[in-house]
């Protein structure tokens, strides 16, 4: 501990065990526990209880409990819980008695303080700290703790009662390590008391008929499962396994969603899954016993798992699919989904059980396409994947909620009356849909994905949420279409679609509603970066009005939607888009507007997004060597720096010192480059050639702008401009090694500029700076220290435990003057 | 047992990052995401944990309500919807969803940029969330599905803020979010009318505080900024971009006018200018002087306070800055601070809560001495002033709502839980309601009786009317009728209408009686004699013999019968419809009587 620390520590022990100082802050302790902990963690906690003696004097008020307010209390029985973690500090503690005290029947646990429930989670916390070698099991066996961890399951509150389930993993767990090393009994009959103890528990709760206390042992099992891979687990479940089973011959099928857990988690365990212990049999079982919306979870898990059999596989795709075979029935269409011909499933799904209600029916819908398209990417999902009739699927689902589908039957009726107009399960289909873009399906169902997205994108009735699902579906699609042999151009029908969708696109560009704009130039400016250099989509582009439109969006009154705009303009701008010259007289002259307009934005918008898009499109300008760029780089850097230096937002400032990189990359060659068109100063270069490589950055005022930067308040900013120069120096390195000693009248004020600077003082512009004091100043700076220094986040001093420490005590004797507030 | 859950995940006996879930009716809400600012790590955000268990958050949760701006109620916001995969709906006011990215920008980047944060959400992440947001207008009654239903009510405090009302069917809860009883210069009182809720989720920050009147600490305010200048001194006022700090602007602009004081007061970072287009934009959310004199007068116009210029501040003479952010952690502020700082003549005056780590905190508790970066220390000399302007409801302002809106529980979020206890008392004495403050993870479960609502037939009605009795609101009438469920609604019909809409048959009622009569003579004969007796009897019923000997008198059916251990009594058996009940009990009592002896 830092001795610092440790002078405080007595005042700060004291301060915690009066009860008339009350802290102020909950976020205190927790953090103090942090410093315990790692302080613990790397050290021995039996010296830090001899150094630092005042830390046992502070657990004894713990011994009147009804003194203290719980959160201290809670603070206590967790601080010892870190502390005894370690043996020896345990016996240390044990010898003062103070243990059986904190978390025996003496202590809290059967005073008032109990009822607080940040007092029970502190007892659990301390305990599960605790727990970690023989001595402590011990401890636990003769203290009676297990008992009322058993009754802490079903505590009032549920972070409690979840920590109390844990607490036993742990327990069993740990009591386990000794035996398991060798081989584990068969018998749990043979397991440490401690486990036995905690087995028999869990068997009695199996067998109750309270849900909830079915739920409490099933939680317990499925974290174990899921956390302890040792062999003992699976005695554990041979043993448990027909207790597990026989819920299933309950009706209804009680705490079904914990067992889909525990039965996964079993699944999934490496010792449990190869051996089977008639789990295949089981998961089977409950596949067929559980209600639809229960089973799907389940399917999906077991679809999911690396091995299973194939006959459980199919069983589980068919419970996955039946609602949607239920849907394609409904609209008197083949499913052709697996499990759906015949009856092949254990429980085929009426139309009945799906159309109980229309929030079961929408729950179960939409839980089932996210199931699908959670399942889709995986390398395990069944194969062949029936990617016609789940399309098919998707797009009847679509057309029964627009109602464009026209039911025949009268299943098919109630959907429609169920899904008209409803957005949850349009979006959740939108979603699958785009991910059914990954693989193929018939031609005639390609046509009419594309035609249900057009409806939805032209549609007046779609919500801006669906509206955004419906874009980036179309995107999906739109990327993974096939090329025609020919090559070049858009697949015809994706290219025709897009002929379509252009005119629709204007009026989502007129939306009263921002998303819907934002949402329409983030489409179309993805578009353009993907298709901007095809014929076919340039000519209907340009025929239609997007780019005027887009243009006029560069003044939406919403922030969000001129950012996407100045993103999507300069997007048409790279890819030659931008609106023809409305003056043949005048080439350019359009483009140059832009540039003009952008540089406006970038001076005058009030808010940050639209600034830091024009920042972005400019530095990908410069990369990509823009035509209006290119044409007088140096003016266009000069320009933009003198702007984004002044800029009120750090992130436009540090996207400047990044156009600035970009620029001096370009001129003096990458870190490490070998490009030989770059005017890198060679490793002797005369002087005057190294002045001449660095004057066009003087005329840029680029370093006036990079050195203020250094010193810049906000600490990204500084970061970049550190970096910025670091590069700077390496590439003028041997030309100051020939300099010698860096002096003359330029570097002294360039060097008392810094100082004034690096004090706070912003005021005095640097002026035109000669390229060999700016050399000269750069090998005096000390860069890398100033790199470490930042590299440090700046809350690194304020969230320091002496800090902690300090503000702990300062606190103490003023709470009572600013205690009730918050923002 | 229907019922009414409330667990808050955050909110439950302290303050920060709230967040409280409420299944009612069968739908699950979770009312405000917010985070806590006093930790960097996992610990900020409410644990919802909790939630993803019970399955996908999308298909457990049915909406999102945001009730204002302030992160410690929004700032989880996009971790939930954008990392954790919530893709519901979201509910706030349109100024909580312009303001709220501004917020979360700001403290994004604080978070990412200058602490060097991993796995936080980026600006693409706060804009997709927000694209999720349905924004609402106060008092207007939104369907978020079929059943349940959301309508937001003024609720003071900030620029946008609102209390919510969540109902399903006949059952409601409210959730009041934070709340200011009083109105301040730029905003006005909360107000929620006697909509009577099952449950009102209230915050209880002032649980046991009556506060003094805010006139006091604005002359106190002005008073100190005031003699600052004098001294020619520097006055730093650390805010957060919107809020307070727009309230305290109105302060100095309304003084500085009227003392005709020369020294220039500035704004950082250019938020005067987006403060001004929100609070023009959303005018009918200010309190009513403010939207009177907007029309001569923006209010949030200023003419002193200028726009400020990191230059500034080092200008010789007294001024006054506002400067983000309002904790003195990082930026402009921090900056300013630690330029002033050693100027005795200098004062810094923070009008709100610090959490531990920043210097604010620090300053407030008295340190004079900070380790700055690099180890370097800074000395304060300045003046160090801390006054709260937070608007929240004191206890007076608390009870003041309860009687508003009539509710028939309570819940206590929002505050510590001594206080609370104490409130809860009061609150459980004056209004007689139960009163609950729930921890963070426990669950509060009220069982709800609700009302079915029922729809009467116009023919029943029809028929009521008939019979000369008119409608009086203040009488309430019984009225018999059939009740049927059909369709999910309940109606109350006629009993005819009832079989004919449900197509059943009217089912026969009959009552019957056995009597001993002693005669001797065969079945046929005391039929007869019955059949005679009643007929005198009887006149101006309808009394015939049938063929089958029985006799009928109306609907009531008399037969008689051997008896089949007595040769010499005979057994009547008496049978009638439940309309005829009253001739039927006379009935059997007149031939309980025996016959006549002359009856023949």
């Amino acid at each position: 501990m830092d001795p610092e620390c440790s002078q405080l520590l007595p005042a700060l022990c004291a301060v915690l065990a009066d009860p008339r100082q009350p802290v102020a802050d909950d976020t205190c302790l927790e953090k103090l526990l942090d410093w315990f902990k790692t302080i613990a963690d790397a050290g021995s906690s039996l010296l830090l209880l001899q150094e630092n003696p005042c830390l046992v004097t502070l657990l004894c008020p713990v011994l009147k409990p009804q003194d203290l307010s719980p959160r201290v209390l809670a603070f206590l029985l967790r601080l010892a819980g870190i502390l005894a973690a370690q043996e020896d500090c345990f016996q240390h503690l044990q010898q003062g008695d103070l243990l059986p005290r904190l978390f025996g029947e003496a202590g809290p646990l059967g005073g008032a303080a109990w009822t607080a429930p940040t007092v029970r989670s502190g007892w659990i916390q301390g305990l599960c700290s605790l727990t970690q070698h023989p001595s402590a099991l011990c401890f636990l066996a003769h203290s009676g703790a297990v008992d009322t961890i058993f009754s802490l399951q079903g505590d009032s509150s549920l972070f409690v009662a979840s920590a109390a389930g844990q607490l036993l993993v742990h327990i069993l767990g740990l009591s386990m390590q000794a035996p398991a090393e060798g081989h584990p009994s068969l018998q749990p009959a043979h397991w440490p008391a401690c486990a036995q103890k905690i087995v028999g528990h869990i068997e009695e709760s199996l067998r109750a008929t309270a849900t909830p206390q079915v739920t409490q042992a099933l939680n317990v099992l499925t974290t174990m499962f899921s956390h302890c891979h040792d062999p003992w687990t699976q005695v554990l479940w041979v043993h448990l396994s027909p207790l597990v089973a026989c819920l299933l011959e309950k009706d209804p099928v009680p705490a079904a969603h914990s067992l889909v857990d525990l039965l996964l988690s079993v699944a999934r365990s490496p010792v449990l899954s190869s051996s089977s212990c008639g789990l295949w049999d089981t998961l089977a079982q409950t596949l067929s016993r559980l209600r639809a919306s229960q089973a799907g979870p389940l399917a999906l898990g077991i679809l999911k798992l690396q091995e299973c059999p194939k006959a459980l596989r199919a069983q589980a795709f068919a419970v996955l699919l039946q609602p949607l075979t239920c849907v394609l029935e409904a609209t008197t269409q083949a499913p052709g989904l697996p499990g759906s011909v015949g009856g092949t499933a254990d429980a085929p799904l009426t139309a009945g059980m799906l159309l109980p209600s229309k929030a079961a029916c929408v729950g179960l819908l939409c839980q089932t396409l996210a199931h699908l398209e959670l399942l889709q990417p995986l390398p395990q999902r069944p194969s062949p994947w029936p990617w016609a009739p789940l399309l098919s699927a998707a797009v009847t689902i679509l057309r029964l909620c627009n109602g464009s589908a026209t039911p025949t039957s009268d299943t098919g009726t109630h959907l429609c009356a169920f899904l008209a107009g409803c957005v949850r399960v349009q979006r959740a289909a939108l979603d699958f849909l785009g991910t059914l873009s990954q693989g193929t399906g018939p031609q005639e169902l390609v046509t009419q994905v594309f035609a249900i997205l057009l409806e939805y994108l032209t549609s007046p009735d779609s919500s801006p949420t669906v509206l955004k699902k419906a874009f980036q579906a179309t995107l999906q699609w739109l990327q993974s279409s096939p090329k025609p042999s020919g090559g070049g151009d858009l697949e015809p029908h994706a290219q025709l679609f897009l002929r379509e969708l252009l005119p629709v696109l204007p009026k989502r560009l007129c939306s009263p509603c921002w998303d819907v704009r934002d949402s329409g130039l983030e489409f179309l400016t993805q578009t353009v970066r993907r298709w901007g250099g095809q014929a076919g989509f340039r000519h209907a582009l340009l025929a239609s009005e997007v780019p005027e439109l887009t243009e006029q969006l560069l003044r939406d009154p919403e922030s969000y939607v001129r950012a996407s705009a100045v993103a999507a303009m300069g997007q048409l701008s790279s890819r030659g888009l931008h609106i023809i010259p409305a003056s043949p007289g005048h080439p350019g002259a359009q483009q140059k507007s832009l540039l003009e307009e952008l540089l406006h934005i970038l001076s005058t918008d009030s808010e940050g997004f639209p600034r830091r898009a024009v920042m972005q499109v400019f530095t990908q300008w410069l990369r990509d060597s823009h035509a209006d760029v290119a044409a007088d780089t140096e003016h266009f850097v000069a320009r933009v720096l003198r702007v984004a230096s002044q800029d009120l937002d750090w992130e436009v400032r540090a996207q400047g010192l990044e156009l600035a990189l970009v620029f001096l990359e370009q001129t003096l060659g990458q870190p490490s480059s070998s490009c030989p068109y770059a005017m890198t100063p060679p490793a002797a270069a005369p002087p005057s050639l190294v002045a001449q490589a660095l004057q066009p950055f003087c005329r840029v005022q680029l370093f006036d702008f990079a050195f203020r930067a250094l010193f810049d308040c906000d600490r990204p900013v500084a970061q970049k401009s550190c970096d910025l120069l670091l590069f700077l120096r390496a590439k003028t390195a041997s030309y100051s090694d020939q300099q010698g000693s860096s002096s003359g009248p330029d570097v002294a004020s360039l060097e008392a500029a810094l100082q004034r600077w690096q004090a706070g003082d912003q005021g005095q512009p640097l002026g035109d700076l000669e390229p060999e004091a700016v050399v000269a100043v750069l090998r005096s700076l000390d860069l890398e220290g100033l790199r470490g220094a930042l590299a440090e986040s700046s809350d690194h001093a304020e969230q320091s435990p002496l800090s902690l420490l300090q503000d702990m005590l300062a606190t103490a004797g003023i709470l009572g003057e600013n205690e009730a507030d918050c923002y | 047992m229907p019922e009414i859950r409330v667990t808050p995940l955050g909110a439950g006996q302290d303050v920060g990052r709230s967040c409280i879930l409420v299944s009612i009716g069968g739908k699950n809400v979770m009312l405000d995401c917010g985070m806590h600012m006093g930790f960097n790590d996992d610990r900020r955000f409410p644990d919802f944990s909790y939630i993803t268990r019970n399955g996908r958050l999308t298909d457990f949760l049915d909406c999102v309500i945001i009730s204002h701006f302030h992160l410690d109620h929004c700032g989880a916001l996009p971790y939930f919807s954008e990392m954790v995969g919530y893709d519901g709906p979201i509910y706030m006011t349109h100024p909580t969803q312009a303001i709220c990215p501004i917020l979360l920008e700001d403290y994004r980047k604080i978070a990412v940029d200058k602490k060097g944060e991993a796995n936080f959400f980026t600006s693409q992440m706060i804009k997709d969330c927000m694209k999720k947001v349905v924004a609402v207008h106060l008092h207007q009654t939104v369907q978020v599905d079929d059943e349940l239903e959301i309508k937001a009510y003024y609720a003071g405090h900030v620029l946008g803020a609102a209390m919510f009302q969540i109902k399903v069917g006949s059952e409601s809860v409210v959730y009041t979010g934070d709340y200011n009883m009083t109105p301040d210069r730029h905003l006005g009182a909360a107000w929620i009318d006697k909509c009577r809720p099952n449950l009102l989720i209230t915050e209880s920050t002032y649980a046991t505080t009556i506060r003094d009147s805010k006139r006091c600490r604005e002359r106190d305010f002005l008073k100190k900024v005031h003699e600052a200048v004098e001294r020619g001194g520097k006055v730093l006022i650390p805010v957060f971009a919107l809020g307070r700090a727009q309230e305290l602007c109105i302060l100095l602009e309304t003084f500085w006018e009227r003392m005709n004081l020369k020294a220039p007061i500035y704004f950082s970072t250019g938020l005067t200018e987006k403060a001004n287009h929100y609070y023009k934009l959303f005018i009918t959310w200010t309190n009513q002087k403010i939207r009177k004199t907007f029309v001569q007068r923006n209010m949030f116009e200023f003419k002193h306070i200028k726009a400020f210029d990191r230059a500034f501040a080092d200008n010789p003479g007294p001024m006054v800055v506002f400067a983000t952010p309002g904790m003195l952690h990082a930026g402009q502020s921090l900056q300013i601070f630690r330029k002033w700082a050693g100027n005795e003549k200098n004062m810094v005056i923070m009008p709100g809560y610090c959490v531990q780590g920043t210097v604010g905190h620090k300053i407030l508790s008295g340190q004079r001495k900070l380790e700055m970066e690099g180890r370097q220390v800074l000395e304060v000399k300045m003046q160090v002033e801390y006054m709260s302007f937070s608007a929240h409801a004191d206890a007076k302002g608390i009870m003041q709502l309860v009687g508003q809106a009539e509710p028939e529980n309570v819940l206590l979020v929002h505050g510590e839980a001594k206080k609370m206890e104490f409130l809860k008392q009061k609150i459980e004495q004056e209004f007689r309601v139960n009163c609950y403050m729930p921890a963070n993870g426990e669950t509060v479960t009220l069982p709800t009786s609700p009302s079915i609502p029922v729809g009467i037939s116009l023919g029943l009605l029809k028929r009521e009317m008939a019979q000369g009795l008119l409608p009086d609101a203040k009488k309430p009438r019984l009225l018999h009728g059939t009740l049927i469920m059909k369709d999910s609604n309940f109606r109350l019909v006629s009993s005819e209408q009832a079989l004919k809409e449900l197509g059943l048959a009217e089912h026969q009622l009959r009552f019957t009686c056995r009597v001993h009569l002693h005669d001797p003579r065969k079945e046929q004969e005391t039929a007869l004699r019955v059949y005679s007796h009643l007929k005198s009897v009887l006149k101006d019923h309808c009394v015939q013999h049938l063929p089958d000997g029985s006799v009928t008198v109306e609907s009531i059916l008399i037969q008689a019968a051997a008896h089949s251990e007595d040769p010499g009594t005979k057994v009547l058996l008496v049978s009638w419809t439940y309309q005829d009940e009253e001739l039927g009990s006379y009935l059997t009592s007149l031939l309980k009587k025996g016959l006549p002896q002359g009856a023949t």
